[in-house]
C-alpha cells in the first residue's frame, strides 16, 4: 500500500513539472510589460520615493524584483546574430527593436554600438540648458518646445528598427539641430548617424540562418521555482523565495505577497464546495439507490427526467434566475443579492453561532447553484452503478439466502455501488480549491474564483498563475486521495503492480 | 426474407440508427438541433433590419443580400440620392414596396426609441414616415423586448445561434481530430509496437528542432508583423512558415533513414508511444478544464477563433482515452493480422481499417463535448473573457441581464437557449450511447 503510494507520487513529479511548465509560458507570453506597470502603480500609490525620484532607477529595481534581467528559461534556441545579452535591455519596446536590428544585419557589436550613441544622444538633453544666452533672440517657448519635440524622438528612435523610420527621424534631428541653441547634440546626432552606417556597412545577414544553443543556470523559470537564494535551501534570497517554499511572487495591484491573498481567499471556496459536496452526496445517493431500485416506476422516471434537466441547466443561468427571482426588491426579496456577511459587520459581542446563523441567508442561493450540479450528476452515476450491480448473481444469492430487501440493498449491493462515486471525489475535489469562478463572480463570493476573475480583469498575471499552479497541484493530490480511497474500499484492487 | 437471411446481412449501422430512431428523445432533439443550425445558417435572412426585397423611387433593391454598402438612387428629377446601406433609417423611407426580414432588427443596431430595457409585452414606440412618434405596428414590436441600448433581443438571439454552434462544432472537431490520432496512436502501438533505429530517432527529433527554428523563430517578425495586419497576410505567413516546417521535417526523416542504416546508429530502439501519450492526457486533465482555458484566454487576444481554438486543443482527452481503449481491443483482432500480412502500411491499417471501426465510441464523447464547449464558450462570454466586446452571443446577453433584474427577457430568453442547446446536445448523446452499445441501455 505504502508502495503504491510513493510509485503514485514519484509518477506526479513529471506531471508537477509540466503543469509549472504551462503556467509559466503562459505568464511569460501575458501580454503588456509588468515593470512598466509597477512603476506607474508605485508612483501612484507613493510606495517607492516621491515624483522626482528617477523613474530609471525604478525600473532597474523593479525589473531584478520581478527578476525579469534574466534570461526566460534554461536553455534557449537562437539566431547567431542575436545577442544572448538582450534580456538584460529592461524596456519591452528596446529589446523588440534591438531583436529586430540584429536580426535584420546581424552584427550585434556594431548594433550595440549604435544603441549605445542613440543612448547618449537622449542623455545629453540634460546639458542642455534653459537660459537667457542660449535663447537670446529666440522664443523660450519655441525653446522648450525644441528641446521636447527632439527629447521625444531620440526615445523613441531606441524603439524604432525600421530604416524609414529611422532614416525620417534622422532628418527630422538634423533640421532640428540646425538651430543654433540646438547645436550641442547636433555632435551627439553626427556620432548616431555614423554608427548606423557602420551597422549597415558591416552587415552579416547570414548569422540569421545559424541556430545557436545557449544554456543558463540562472533563469526566470528557476527562479520562479526556487527563487533567487539557494535553490536547495533558500538561503540568501533576497526578492523571492520561489514557489517550492510558497512564495508566488507579489501580486501587481494590492501589492500583498499571493501567497498570503490566497490563504484568505480560499476559506469561502472551500467552504462551499466541501458544504455542496456533502450535500450532494447526502441527496443523491439515497435518491439514485431507489430509482435504481424502483426501476421504470413512476418515481424512476420523474427523477430520471428532473436530474437530466438539472444536469443540463448552466449554472450561471440558474444563479442568475434566482437571484432575480429570491434577491430582488421587485419580486421576493428573501435573500441578500452579493457577499457572504452583512456589509455592516457583526455585533461586537457576536458569538460564532450568532455569526453563521446571520450568514445563511447570504449563503443559501449559492449553495443551491453550487450543489445542484453535483447532485444531479452524482445521482445519475449512482443510478447506473446501482443498477449494474442488483442484476448481478451475488445479490440473487442474498435474495435466495431468505435476506430482507433492506439488507440486500443497502448491505450487501450498496458497498459496490459507491464505488464509482469516490472516483468522483477526484472531479469535485479542484473545484474546491479553484472554486467555481462564474457562481463566485454571480454571488460576490471573496473566493478563489471571483479572485482569478479579477486578476484576468486587473491583467494581474502573477495571481492568476498561481492559483492555475496551486489548483493543478491539488488536483494531483485529489486524484491520489480518490485513488487510494477506491484502493481501500474495493479489495479486488492490488497493488502490486 | 427469412430470419436466417435476415441476420446474414446485419447491417450495424442501420441497426445502430433503428435503435437511435426509437429513442424519441434523441430523435426529437436531432430535429430540433437541425432547426437550430438552420436559423444559424439563415441567421442573415431570418434577422436583419435591411429589407430583403424593396421598391425605391422605382429601382429594385435587394439591401440584405447586397455585397456593396452604398446604393445611387436617381429621383426622377435627376437628382441623386445616396443610401448607405447600413445606417440608412429603412423603416422610415418611403419605400414603394418590401419584404421585411421575419425579424425586422440585425444584432448590435441600437433602436434609439425603445432604448433602456423595453418589455416584450410593454409600450414600445416607432416613428411612422412622416416623423410622428407612434405605438409601435405589429409587425415591427421588439418580440423579446430590447436591452439598455435598445438593441432587439430577439435578432441578437438569432445571431448568436451561429456563434454557440459554430464553436460547439468546430472547436469539437479540433478536439476529435486530435483526439482521434493520439488516441488511436496510443492504443495500436502501445509502448511495444513502435520500433525504429537509433539514427532515424535522434536525427528526426533534430530535423524537429530544426524545423521549428526555421519555420517560426526566424520568422517570429514576419508573423508577428502579419497578425497586425489581415486576416490573409496571418493566413498566408502562417502556411509559408507551415511548409518550410514538413519540407524540413520530411527531409530530416529520409536522412534519417538513411543515417540508420550505419553502424552503431542502427541499433532498434522503443518509441513508449502510449505512455508518452497517456502522460499528456494526465498533465492536461489535472488542470481544471475551466481554469486552464480561462487563462489561456486571459492572455491570448479576445477574438472567436482564439475562443475555438483554445477549447478544441483543450478538450481533445476524453476522445483520445475512449479511442485508445477501443484500439486496445481492435489491434488484436484478425483483420488487422490480415491487413499486416498483406503488408498494408502502417498508417494505412491504422487510419483506413481500424479507425472507422473504432470511431463509434468516440461520437458519444463528441456530442457531450460539444454540449461542454457551448456552456463554456456561453461561460466565458457571460464573464467577458476571451469574447471580444462587440460581439453578441448568448452569454453576453444573459450577462447585461445581471445589471437590471427588471428586465427579465434579458436573462430568460438567452439562458433558455443556452438550456435548450445544451439539452439537446447531452439528449443527443445519450441517444447514440444507447443506440452503440445496447449493453448500457436501461
Amino acid at each position: 500500500m505504502l508502495k503504491y503510494v510513493l510509485r503514485r507520487v514519484l509518477v506526479f513529479i513529471p506531471t508537477l513539472i509540466a503543469i509549472t511548465l504551462l503556467g509559466f509560458v503562459i505568464m511569460v507570453s501575458a501580454p503588456g510589460d509588468p515593470v512598466e506597470r509597477m512603476v506607474v502603480a508605485a508612483q501612484a500609490g507613493g510606495e517607492i520615493g516621491s515624483q522626482t525620484a528617477n523613474q530609471l532607477e525604478q525600473k532597474k529595481f523593479w525589473n531584478r524584483k520581478l527578476g525579469l534581467d534574466l534570461p526566460i528559461f534554461y536553455v534557449s534556441l537562437n539566431s547567431m546574430s542575436q545577442s544572448d545579452t538582450l534580456y538584460r535591455i529592461y524596456d519591452k519596446n528596446e529589446q523588440e527593436s534591438l531583436s529586430r536590428l540584429s536580426s535584420q544585419y546581424g552584427n550585434w557589436p556594431a548594433i550595440s554600438d549604435y544603441f549605445a550613441s542613440v543612448s547618449a544622444l537622449h542623455q545629453a538633453h540634460s546639458s542642455l540648458k534653459i537660459d537667457s544666452s542660449t535663447a537670446f533672440g529666440h522664443d523660450l517657448n519655441e525653446f522648450k518646445e525644441d528641446v521636447n519635440t527632439s527629447f521625444f524622438e531620440s526615445s523613441s528612435l531606441k524603439a524604432s528598427y525600421s530604416l524609414v523610420v529611422i532614416e525620417s527621424k534622422f532628418n527630422k534631428l538634423q533640421k532640428l539641430y540646425s538651430k543654433p541653441y540646438m547645436a550641442p547634440l547636433k555632435d551627439e546626432l553626427d556620432i548616431v548617424i555614423d554608427k548606423y552606417k557602420t551597422v549597415q556597412e558591416t552587415a552579416t545577414p547570414w548569422k540569421k540562418y545559424v541556430p545557436v544553443l545557449n544554456f543558463y543556470s540562472n533563469n526566470q523559470y528557476h527562479r520562479w521555482i526556487f527563487g533567487d537564494g539557494n535553490w536547495l535551501t533558500g538561503a540568501g534570497s533576497e526578492f523571492s523565495r520561489g514557489i517550492v517554499r510558497g512564495d508566488f511572487g507579489t501580486s501587481y495591484t494590492t501589492k500583498m505577497p499571493i501567497q498570503e491573498v490566497i490563504g484568505i481567499k480560499i476559506f469561502w471556496s472551500f467552504f462551499f464546495s466541501m458544504v455542496s459536496v456533502f450535500l450532494a452526496y447526502l441527496i443523491s445517493i439515497p435518491l439514485g439507490i431507489q430509482a435504481a431500485v424502483h426501476k421504470d416506476s413512476l418515481f424512476d422516471r420523474v427523477t430520471t427526467v428532473m436530474l437530466f434537466i438539472l444536469y443540463s441547466l448552466p449554472s450561471f443561468f440558474a444563479a442568475t434566475v434566482m437571484l432575480m427571482w429570491f434577491a430582488n426588491p421587485d419580486v421576493f426579496h428573501w435573500f441578500p443579492a452579493s457577499g457572504v456577511e452583512p456589509v455592516r459587520g457583526f455585533a461586537e459581542n457576536a458569538g460564532f453561532i450568532e455569526k453563521w446563523w446571520n450568514r445563511l441567508p447570504f449563503l443559501a442561493l449559492p449553495i443551491i447553484s453550487y450543489t445542484y450540479g453535483s447532485f444531479a450528476f452524482l445521482s445519475r452515476i449512482m443510478r447506473v452503478s446501482m443498477l449494474e450491480i442488483v442484476n448481478q448473481d451475488y445479490i440473487r444469492t442474498a435474495r435466495a439466502k431468505g435476506l430482507t430487501e433492506r439488507v440486500v440493498i443497502y448491505k450487501h449491493a450498496l458497498r459496490n455501488g459507491l464505488l464509482p462515486i469516490i472516483t468522483v471525489f477526484a472531479n469535485i475535489f479542484p473545484v474546491a480549491i479553484g472554486g467555481s469562478v462564474i457562481l463566485e463572480v454571480i454571488f460576490t463570493i471573496p473566493g478563489m474564483g471571483g479572485e482569478s476573475y479579477n486578476a484576468i480583469v486587473n491583467q494581474n498575471y502573477p495571481m492568476l498563475i498561481a492559483i492555475f499552479t496551486i489548483t493543478g497541484v491539488l488536483t494531483l493530490v485529489g486524484y491520489l486521495v480518490a485513488d487510494v480511497l477506491y484502493a481501500v474500499a474495493d479489495p479486488r484492487i492490488s497493488f502490486s503492480k | 426474407m427469412s430470419k436466417q437471411q435476415e441476420n446474414n446481412q446485419f447491417n450495424f449501422r442501420q441497426y445502430a440508427w433503428s435503435q437511435f430512431k426509437k429513442n424519441k428523445p434523441a430523435y426529437v432533439s436531432l430535429w430540433i438541433l437541425g432547426t437550430l443550425a438552420l436559423i444559424a445558417l439563415m441567421a442573415p435572412i431570418i434577422a436583419n433590419d435591411q429589407p430583403l426585397y424593396t421598391k425605391y423611387h422605382g429601382q429594385t433593391l435587394f439591401p440584405a443580400f447586397s455585397t456593396q454598402n452604398t446604393y445611387e438612387i436617381k429621383s426622377e428629377d435627376g437628382s441623386v440620392e445616396t443610401i448607405q446601406l447600413d445606417i440608412a433609417k429603412w423603416k422610415q423611407m418611403d419605400l414603394e414596396a418590401v419584404i421585411w426580414a421575419p425579424v425586422a432588427y440585425a444584432p448590435n443596431k441600437s433602436d434609439f426609441l425603445n432604448s433602456d430595457y423595453k418589455a416584450p409585452s410593454g409600450e414600445q414606440f416607432f416613428k411612422n414616415q412622416s416623423g410622428e412618434l407612434v405605438e409601435m405596428p405589429a409587425r415591427f414590436r421588439h418580440l423579446l423586448g430590447t436591452n439598455k441600448k435598445g438593441e432587439d433581443v430577439l435578432a441578437g438571439l438569432i445571431h448568436a445561434t451561429r456563434i454557440s454552434l459554430t464553436i460547439g462544432i468546430l472547436s469539437m472537431g479540433i478536439a476529435t481530430l486530435i483526439g482521434l490520432i493520439m488516441g488511436s496512436l496510443a492504443g495500436y502501438f502501445g509502448d511495444s509496437k513502435l520500433y525504429t533505429t537509433r539514427g532515424q530517432f535522434w536525427i528526426f527529433m533534430l530535423g524537429l528542432i530544426l524545423a521549428f527554428y526555421y519555420a517560426f523563430l526566424i520568422r517570429a517578425d514576419e508573423l508577428a508583423d502579419a497578425i497586425g495586419t489581415s486576416g490573409m497576410a496571418i493566413l498566408l505567413q502562417l502556411l509559408l512558415s507551415l511548409a518550410i516546417f514538413i519540407a524540413i521535417a520530411v527531409a530530416f526523416r529520409y536522412i534519417g533513414m538513411l543515417a540508420g542504416k550505419l553502424p552503431l546508429l542502427n541499433s532498434k530502439t522503443n518509441i513508449p508511444v502510449d505512455s508518452l501519450i497517456s502522460r499528456a492526457i494526465e498533465i492536461l486533465i489535472s488542470i481544471p478544464h475551466l481554469i486552464l482555458i480561462i487563462s489561456i484566454a486571459a492572455v491570448a487576444k479576445p477574438s472567436l477563433v482564439n475562443l475555438m481554438l483554445i477549447i478544441g486543443l483543450t478538450s481533445w482527452t476524453g476522445i483520445a482515452r475512449i479511442t485508445r481503449a477501443e484500439f486496445l481491443k481492435i489491434r488484436n483482432l484478425e483483420y488487422i493480422a490480415a491487413g499486416q500480412s498483406l503488408g498494408f502500411s502502417e498508417a494505412r491499417i491504422i487510419f483506413r481499417h481500424a479507425l472507422p471501426n473504432g470511431v463509434a465510441p468516440a461520437f458519444i464523447a463528441v456530442a457531450f463535448g460539444i454540449a461542454s464547449a457551448i456552456l463554456i464558450e456561453s461561460g466565458l462570454s457571460f464573464l467577458g473573457i476571451g469574447v471580444p466586446a462587440d460581439v453578441v452571443t448568448w452569454g453576453s446577453l444573459l450577462s447585461s441581464g445581471r445589471e437590471a433584474f427588471q428586465a427579465w427577457w434579458l436573462v430568460i430568453f438567452p439562458g433558455s437557449a443556452i438550456f435548450l442547446t445544451v439539452t439537446v446536445y447531452n439528449l443527443l448523446g445519450e441517444g447514440v450511447r444507447d443506440a452503440l452499445d445496447p449493453r448500457l441501455k436501461s
